[in-house]
């Protein structure tokens, strides 16, 4: 698959690689506030959510460092509050300019790519079916973290104001809310470990989020209908590559 | 030469027969000591030639105390002691003769607590319990009307302090007369009068001698797991129809997790979290269908209010309290854990064998492109 690999270095012919810009600054900014945030927020929520256990209490040994904990959770909840409700206004605003395109809403395609690659996944279909920007395991991973991040904004919002909260809802979302957040918090992280981090580092080391570029093999071979429109060129490298192999 | 050594003999025969006569006599005496048990009541009826006589005068000390100094022969006699051959001069230890020696009490209380010592001869361990007690360091404190030994089992008239049961809480309420007038119209008190012999008195929560003040922080960090000693217990719960999940309910629930942890850890900071007495009371405590209780459905919102002031009529509804989670008290709770007891497993399952399959997929893919 790899050409380079067969000609040794002195023979190589110089080969350049075309970069295609993948994410903007801001995304790729918005990426990493992500990341920082919901770490954060899981390294002081586990804790929380454990307090019975031996290692919570080392961490939380005093009663001033639980508060504290919750202090920075909760301070770090208002960064993540804040940069959802830009990144939504913001989607939206580029959206209706015609500067954005919904490439990462979920379509039909979707789920007949997944079964799609289900079945190559299965050894009954040859092939892997043609993506565009986003493939469905990208837009997996993003309507997860949206949904989850959803859920426990929500939840520890209640959790935080409950006495405001329930001036109108039942009294009995507060321990519903508990029960969702800490719920939700370790299927996020447990998912984004398992999936997530597969597609990213095991599967293809991908930077991409990181610098904002990917290079025109990754883009050929992962999001091929991407290339196409970025291109023009037909560059359908998978089906050289099948013939080679 | 035969001389000397019959003379050992006689001497052996004499010392033996000495032996044998002293162990008799020991053993005779213990026998006589049993079956002669009135007789030793010698000096009890000496004393109270004197004493029993109700025209004995008053004796005055020197800050004007008046000490009655009749003995009612019925109480003495019919005290546990007595009849064991305890006598007068046992606990008196410093009169042995008539007429007696001066006594250089000052007050009447000064006089109890001078001859309250020599209950610790006989009873040591129970003795030094005391020390450990609030009412000791009440008393080192200055306040000399901390009740000693006498002042709850009595003096001449000691009877077993159990008999009957209610005894114990009546013998309290001797001193804590406000505290005992709650405890009568609470739902242990109550029972307790009607003869119940299953509810707790004073003395199980409170403990007997080694009485400790249950204001402080150690007392209430455990005196969820105190109530549990009950409430916790399936066969004497089941017996009125209660709970004993209650104790393992509110474990997991907010309050009994903070709780646990400073239990853990703290056990010496004070800690604000709900235990069981600052929502059901103390001596005061209801039964939950009983409308006055703290805890009825007209008083929660107040009991909640207590700490958590200025919220809603909602609120009691957060509640889950000492249930289990059902569909018909916590339909929030029930949905919401439903949805994760199926959406956690089905998500990381799912992802799981996708993953796995790929990486099952890639490797065999790569290791058929290297073999040819």
């Amino acid at each position: 698959m790899n050409p380079v690999k067969k000609t040794s270095p002195r023979t190589a012919p110089i080969r350049t690689l075309r970069t295609f810009r993948r994410f903007t600054l801001l995304q790729r900014f918005e990426h990493i506030l992500l990341v920082l945030t919901v770490l954060i927020l899981l390294l002081t929520g586990l804790p929380q959510k454990y307090r019975s256990t031996e290692w919570s209490q080392q961490i939380l040994s005093t009663p001033d460092r639980v508060t504290t904990v919750q202090q920075i959770h909760h301070i770090t909840a208002i960064f993540l509050g804040v940069e959802v409700a830009f990144h939504l206004l913001n989607a939206i605003y580029l959206m209706v300019r015609r500067q954005l395109s919904a490439d990462m809403f979920p379509s039909l395609q979707d789920i007949r790519d997944a079964w799609w690659v289900l079945l190559h996944l299965l050894y009954i279909k040859k092939g892997k079916p043609a993506f565009g920007k986003y493939n469905f395991e990208q837009k997996v991973t993003y309507w997860f973290v949206f949904f989850g991040i959803g859920i426990l904004g929500i939840s520890g919002l209640i959790l935080r104001y409950p006495e405001f909260f329930t001036r109108f809802l039942p009294g009995g979302v507060i321990p519903a809310a508990k029960l969702a957040h800490s719920n939700e918090a370790l299927v996020l992280f447990i998912f984004i470990l398992i999936w997530h981090f597969y597609h990213v580092h095991i599967e293809r080391f991908n930077l991409s989020i990181f610098t904002g570029w990917l290079n025109a093999d990754d883009m050929r071979e992962y999001h091929i209908l991407e290339y196409r429109n970025m291109t023009g060129r037909h560059g359908d490298r998978q089906k050289s590559g099948e013939k080679k192999g | 030469m035969n001389q000397p050594h019959s003379r050992f003999k006689l001497l052996g025969f004499v010392f033996t027969l000495a032996v044998t006569l002293l162990i008799g006599l020991i053993g005779l005496d213990s026998t006589q000591q049993v079956q002669a048990a009135p007789l030793k009541q010698e000096t009890e009826t000496y004393c109270l030639s004197c004493h029993g006589s109700p025209e004995l005068k008053n004796l005055t000390l020197p800050n004007g105390d008046e000490i009655s100094l009749f003995i009612d022969p019925q109480a003495l006699t019919m005290s546990v002691h007595s009849p064991a051959g305890i006598e007068c001069e046992a606990c008196h230890t410093d009169i042995k003769t008539y007429p007696h020696p001066e006594i250089d009490y000052q007050t009447a209380r000064e006089l109890s607590r001078s001859y309250y010592l020599a209950c610790q001869k006989c009873h040591p361990s129970n003795y030094s319990l005391t020390l450990d007690s609030m009412h000791t360091q009440v008393a080192e404190a200055g306040n000399l009307n901390a009740p000693i030994c006498t002042d709850c089992h009595g003096a001449h008239n000691v009877q077993s302090p159990n008999e009957p049961r209610t005894l114990i809480s009546e013998t309290c309420g001797r001193c804590h007369t406000e505290i005992f007038t709650q405890y009568k119209q609470s739902v242990h008190g109550a029972a307790l009068l009607e003869g119940n012999p299953d509810v707790p008195v004073c003395t199980d929560c409170h403990g007997v001698h080694n009485i400790q003040d249950p204001r402080t922080e150690q007392f209430r960090i455990a005196e969820p797991e105190m109530c549990a000693r009950c409430h916790a217990d399936a066969a004497l719960m089941g017996k009125y129809g209660l709970s004993a999940d209650v104790y393992d309910v509110y474990s997991l629930s907010w309050h009994g997790v903070d709780l646990s942890v400073y239990k853990a850890r703290w056990p010496t900071i004070w800690h604000d979290t709900a235990i069981c007495s600052d929502c059901h009371g103390v001596h005061d405590i209801l039964s939950t269908s009983d409308p006055a209780s703290r805890v009825s459905e007209e008083n929660l919102l107040a009991t909640c209010q207590q700490c958590h002031p200025g919220v809603g009529p909602n609120w009691t509804g957060a509640w889950t309290g000492h249930y289990r989670i059902s569909l018909e008290r916590t339909p929030f709770v029930f949905y919401t854990n439903a949805f994760y007891t199926y959406f956690t497993p089905v998500i990381l399952w799912m992802s799981g064998i996708y993953v796995i399959l790929q990486l099952i997929r890639t490797m065999v893919d790569r290791a058929r492109r290297s073999l040819r």
